[in-house]
C-alpha cells in the first residue's frame, strides 16, 4: 500500500471544497479525445483531392477488404489496452495458428472440426495470457511476447514451417473472393465484429468492468469485483478475435503460413491508439478502433497510391504513433491539473 | 546572546484555499534540541518541508545565522539544512556506504572515488556511533539500522541543522533511546536539532523547547521547564475539553455479534481481539501510522493477515473471511481512507460507481438495463443527499464531501451488514460532515454494525460508543462512558499513562 506523505494528505484533505468542479480542458487534452475525428476528415477530403483514383467504389472497398483482418484483430485488442494491460503481442501467432489451422485442419478433415480446434487453440492462448497477467500481476508485454514465441514455435513444428493452400474451389476460397453487394464479405465480418464488441463493451457487465478496471483497478478491486476474472475476459475477447482476423487473411489468398501476420501486434495497437484509446487504460471503445483503421489504412493507402516506397510508409506510421502516445500523455497531465 | 542558527519568519503556505502553516515563526539555536509537536495535520510536515526548500511558501522566509536563504532544496543543503524525511528515501539495491554518500559522491574525472566514499561514510557512522558494514546492502537490514543509516547520510552533509520528522514512529523502546541518545550527543557537539514527533514522554526527555502547532498555527513557542506533558497534549489539541455527553451515543450492547476478529496479525498489526454488534458504532483512535488502517484492512481481507481468524455473521449464518470477495460476499461494505484513489473511480459518473457493487443485483442478465441502473442510482444519490444530484456527471467533478456520499452511496445499495468506515470526514466541509455522520449513525440504527477509524477526535466521540484507542499495533487501551474525551484519547494514543485508569 503506497503510504502518501503527511503534506499530501493535508494537501488532499484541505483542498477546495467547491460543490462541482468544472471540468478541465485544454487543446492537447481536446486532440487527445476528439483528434482522430478531425484528422481523418482532412484526410479523406485531401485524398479525395490530390490523389488520383482514391475516390474510386473500388478502391474505397478494396481498402476495407485489406484492412479487415488487421482490423479484426484491433478491435478485440482494444479490449486489453482499456484494461491498462498495454497490448496483446501474441496476436501475430494467434491469427497465423488460425489460419494454418483452418485450411490444414479443413483439408485433412472439414470445417466445421477446423472451427472447433482453432477456438480452442484461441480459448488456450487468451487463458494463458489472462491468467498470467491478471493471477499473476505479470507484465503484459514479456508474457504476450513470449507466448508469441511458443505459439509460432509449435505453429513451425505442426506445419512444418510450410505455406499449407486449401482447395481452388472450397468454401474458404469462395468467402476469400465473395462480395455482398459491392462488399466484399472480409469488410463485412468487420462491420459485424465491431458492432458485437461495441455492444459488449459499452452494454454489459463484463464491458463496464473492463472499463472500470481501467480507470481505476484499486477502486474497482475494493467494490468487491474479481479483477482477475477481467483481464482473463479481455484477453479472451483479443484471442477471439485474433482467430476471427486470422481466418479472414487465410481465405483472402486461399493460404496460410506460420509468419503470415507478422506485424499485426504493432499495426494493431497504431490503429487502437491514432483512434484515441488510452494506453493507461479506461478511456477509449470500440468505434474509435475502427477509426483508427480507417485512418492508418488511408493513409497507407495514398502512400502506395502515391507510388512512395514502403520504408517512406513505415516512417509515416512509426511517427504518427510517437505523436499519438505523446499526445496521450500530455492530454492525461493536462487533464490531471 | 548568540543568533539562532536557523529562524524561519512569518511562514503561510496554503492548499487550495486553507491555510496548512498560517503566520509560524519558529527559531532555533545551537545545539538546542527543538520538538515541534502537534495533531495529525497541524503543519508540522509542511513546515518541515518549507524549512527544507522541498515546499515553496505563501510568504515568509527562513534565515540561516541571521542571512536569509533562497526557497530551494539545493540553498537548504548548501546552507545546512538536512531532513531526514518520515518515509525512508534510502535505495534498497545499493549499499550502506552509496546511500550514506547519495547525491555526494566524491568523484575525480567523472569516476567514483569508492575509497573516500567508503571513509567519509565510515567516519559518519563511528560519528552517530552505529555499526553496520559499508558494504551491506540496504534491504538487508533492520527498520532500526536502516534508518540510522538515513540520519548518517544527514549528518555526512555536515549540516548545522537536522530536521527529523518522526524518527521513533517504527522504532522499538530500546532503539528509541539508542537514537535518543544519539541526537542528544549530537546536539552536545554544536548541531542544533528539530525534533517532530507525537511521543510527548520523548520530547520530554531530549528537548530543551516545544514549539505547539494546531490547525497550521503557532499556539506556543516555550522553553521545555515551563510545560507539563499536561500541558502540551491540552494544548495540541486545543479545543474546550467540555464534551455535551447527552449528544452521545448511549452503549448499546443488546445486538448480536457481526464481527468477530481474533488475534490478528499482520504487518503493523500484532495481535488484536475485536467484536462488534449489530447497532453499535465502535471507533478506532490513535495517530496515524499506529496500524489503525492495516488492523481493519487485515479484518476484512484487503490485506493478507498472518494469523488470526474473523468471522463475520449476516442473516443468522456466520461465515469465515478468508479474502476480500468473501468478506463483501458476507456483507462487508469498506468506505477506504483515500476515496481518491480507493474509494471511488473518479473518471466515471456516479451512476457508474454506484453501479459497481451493485451490478449482480441491478443487472442480473449481464446486460446492462439503463434506465433501471439510472433509477438505482438517483434513489441512492439522494438518499445521501448528493448535491447538485446529477448522476451522469463524473464523479472527480464533485467537491470531498459529495465524493465522500457517493461511496457510502455505492454501499448502501448492498444493505451491508458489517460497515467500515477509514477517515470518513477528511478533507470535508462542515456541513458535509454532519450529513455524513448523519448516515453513520443512521446505518447502525438500521441494524449494521459499525467500525469508524478516525483522527478527528471529537468526530470520534460523537460517532462511537466504545472507542479502542491503537499504538504500536496492539490496543492500548478502551475508553466509554466518560471516561472517554478528548484528552484520555489522546494520552493513550500519545504513550502517555492514563490517569486514574
Amino acid at each position: 500500500m503506497a503510504k502518501e506523505t503527511l503534506t499530501e494528505a493535508i494537501a488532499v484533505a484541505k483542498a477546495p471544497e467547491d460543490t462541482v468542479t468544472k471540468k478541465s480542458s485544454s487543446f492537447v487534452a481536446w486532440i487527445a479525445d476528439k483528434g482522430i475525428f478531425v484528422f481523418t476528415a482532412i484526410l479523406i477530403l485531401a485524398s479525395m483531392t490530390f490523389v488520383d483514383g482514391f475516390a474510386s467504389l473500388q478502391n474505397v472497398t478494396d481498402l476495407f477488404h485489406r484492412a479487415a483482418p488487421i482490423g479484426i484483430v484491433a478491435l478485440g485488442m482494444t479490449f486489453v489496452v482499456i484494461t491498462g494491460n498495454y497490448l496483446d503481442l501474441s496476436v501475430v501467432a494467434q491469427a497465423a495458428a488460425a489460419g494454418v489451422i483452418l485450411i490444414a485442419v479443413s483439408n485433412a478433415y472439414n470445417l466445421i472440426t477446423a472451427f472447433i480446434v482453432a477456438f480452442i487453440v484461441a480459448i488456450i492462448f487468451g487463458l494463458v495470457n489472462g491468467i498470467a497477467v491478471g493471477y499473476f500481476k505479470a507484465n503484459a508485454v514479456i508474457v504476450t511476447l513470449s507466448t508469441t514465441y511458443i505459439g509460432l514455435g509449435l505453429l513451425r513444428l505442426l506445419s512444418g514451417g510450410s505455406q499449407v493452400f486449401g482447395p481452388f474451389d472450397g468454401p474458404i476460397a469462395t468467402f476469400g473472393t465473395s462480395k455482398l453487394g459491392p462488399f466484399p464479405y472480409s469488410a463485412v465480418v468487420l462491420v459485424v465484429v465491431t458492432l458485437i464488441l461495441t455492444f459488449v463493451l459499452s452494454k454489459t457487465n463484463f464491458g463496464f468492468m473492463v472499463r472500470s478496471f481501467g480507470v481505476n483497478e484499486r477502486s474497482t478491486r475494493l467494490a468487491g469485483t474479481n479483477t482477475g476474472v477481467i483481464v482473463i475476459g479481455a484477453f479472451l475477447v483479443t484471442s477471439m478475435a485474433a482467430m476471427i482476423g486470422g481466418f479472414v487473411l487465410a481465405a483472402f489468398s486461399n493460404t496460410a503460413v506460420s509468419n503470415m501476420a507478422t506485424g499485426y501486434d504493432f499495426q494493431a495497437l497504431a490503429a487502437i491508439i491514432v483512434g484515441g484509446t488510452s494506453v493507461f487504460g479506461g478511456k477509449g471503445s470500440v468505434p474509435r478502433t475502427l477509426l483508427g483503421v480507417v485512418f492508418v489504412s488511408i493513409l497507407s493507402n495514398v502512400l502506395v497510391l502515391s507510388q512512395i516506397s514502403y520504408g517512406w510508409q513505415q516512417i509515416a506510421i512509426g511517427s504518427l504513433i510517437v505523436f499519438a502516445v505523446t499526445v496521450d500523455a500530455l492530454g492525461r497531465r493536462v487533464g490531471k491539473k | 546572546m548568540t543568533i539562532p542558527v536557523i529562524e524561519a519568519k512569518n511562514i503561510v503556505k496554503s492548499f487550495g484555499g486553507v491555510r496548512a502553516v498560517d503566520d509560524v515563526s519558529v527559531s532555533v539555536m545551537p545545539g538546542e534540541i527543538h520538538a515541534v509537536v502537534g495533531e495529525n495535520g497541524a503543519g508540522k510536515s509542511t513546515l518541515m518541508r518549507i524549512l527544507a526548500g522541498v515546499e515553496t511558501p505563501d510568504s515568509g522566509s527562513v534565515e540561516i545565522n541571521g542571512t536569509a536563504i533562497e526557497n530551494s532544496a539545493k540553498a537548504s543543503i548548501d546552507a545546512g539544512i538536512s531532513l531526514v524525511h518520515q518515509e525512508l528515501s534510502l535505495i534498497p539495491e545499493m549499499t550502506v556506504a552509496e546511500n550514506i554518500m547519495l547525491g555526494s559522491f566524491p568523484t575525480a574525472g567523472g569516476w567514483t572515488k569508492t575509497r573516500d566514499m567508503k571513509k567519509i561514510a565510515a567516519d559518519t557512522l563511528k560519528e552517530i556511533g552505529v555499526e553496520v558494514d559499508l558494504d551491506e546492502r540496504i534491504s538487508r537490514l533492520s527498520v532500526a539500522l536502516r534508518q540510522f543509516v538515513e540520519i548518517a547520510r544527514a549528518v555526512a552533509r555536515k549540516p548545522k541543522v537536522l530536521i527529523l520528522d518522526e524518527p521513533t514512529a517504527t522504532l522499538t523502546p530500546a532503539e528509541t533511546d539508542y537514537l535518543l541518545d544519539m541526537l542528544e550527543r549530537l546536539a552536545s557537539q554544536g548541531l542544533a536539532i528539530i525534533y517532530i514527533s507525537h511521543r510527548i514522554p520523548e520530547v520530554f526527555k531530549i528537548c530543551k523547547k516545544v514549539t505547539i502547532l494546531r490547525d497550521g498555527k503557532l499556539v506556543t513557542s516555550e522553553s521545555i521547564d515551563k510545560l507539563t506533558p499536561e500541558k502540551v497534549i491540552d494544548q495540541m489539541v486545543g479545543r474546550e475539553l467540555k464534551l455535551d455527553l447527552s449528544q452521545r451515543r448511549q452503549i448499546n450492547d443488546s445486538g448480536d455479534v457481526v464481527l468477530s476478529a481474533k488475534g490478528i496479525k499482520a504487518p503493523g498489526v500484532n495481535g488484536i481481539d475485536l467484536e462488534v454488534k449489530t447497532g453499535q458504532i465502535i471507533g478506532l483512535g490513535g495517530l496515524v501510522g499506529a496500524g489503525r488502517t492495516e488492523l481493519i484492512r487485515a479484518i476484512i481481507g484487503a490485506d493478507m493477515k498472518t494469523a488470526g481468524k474473523v468471522t463475520i455473521t449476516s442473516n443468522g449464518k456466520k461465515q469465515v473471511i478468508t479474502g476480500y470477495l468473501s468478506a463483501i460476499r458476507a456483507g462487508v461494505a469498506y468506505v477506504p481512507e483515500e476515496r481518491r484513489t480507493d474509494g471511488l473511480a473518479l473518471g466515471m459518473t456516479v451512476a457508474e460507481n454506484i453501479f459497481l457493487p451493485n451490478r449482480k443485483e441491478v443487472s442480473p442478465t449481464g446486460v446492462m438495463p439503463k434506465s433501471k441502473i439510472a433509477a438505482f442510482a438517483k434513489e441512492l444519490s439522494e438518499k445521501v443527499n448528493l448535491r447538485p444530484p446529477q448522476i451522469t456527471r463524473e464523479a472527480g467533478q464533485y467537491s470531498g464531501g459529495n465524493q465522500q456520499k457517493i461511496v457510502i452511496a455505492k454501499w448502501l445499495g448492498r444493505k451491508p451488514a458489517f460497515v467500515v468506515l477509514d477517515e470518513p470526514t477528511r478533507g470535508v466541509d462542515v456541513g458535509a460532515k454532519a450529513e455524513i455522520h448523519k448516515l453513520v449513525k443512521q446505518l447502525a440504527e438500521e441494524g449494521a454494525a459499525v467500525l469508524v477509524i478516525s483522527s478527528d477526535l471529537p468526530e470520534l466521540l460523537e460517532l462511537s460508543e466504545i472507542i479502542h484507542v491503537v499504538r504500536d499495533g496492539q490496543i492500548a487501551g478502551t475508553l466509554k462512558g466518560s471516561d472517554a474525551t478528548e484528552k484520555s484519547v489522546m494520552s493513550l494514543a500519545a504513550g502517555e499513562k492514563l490517569v486514574g485508569a
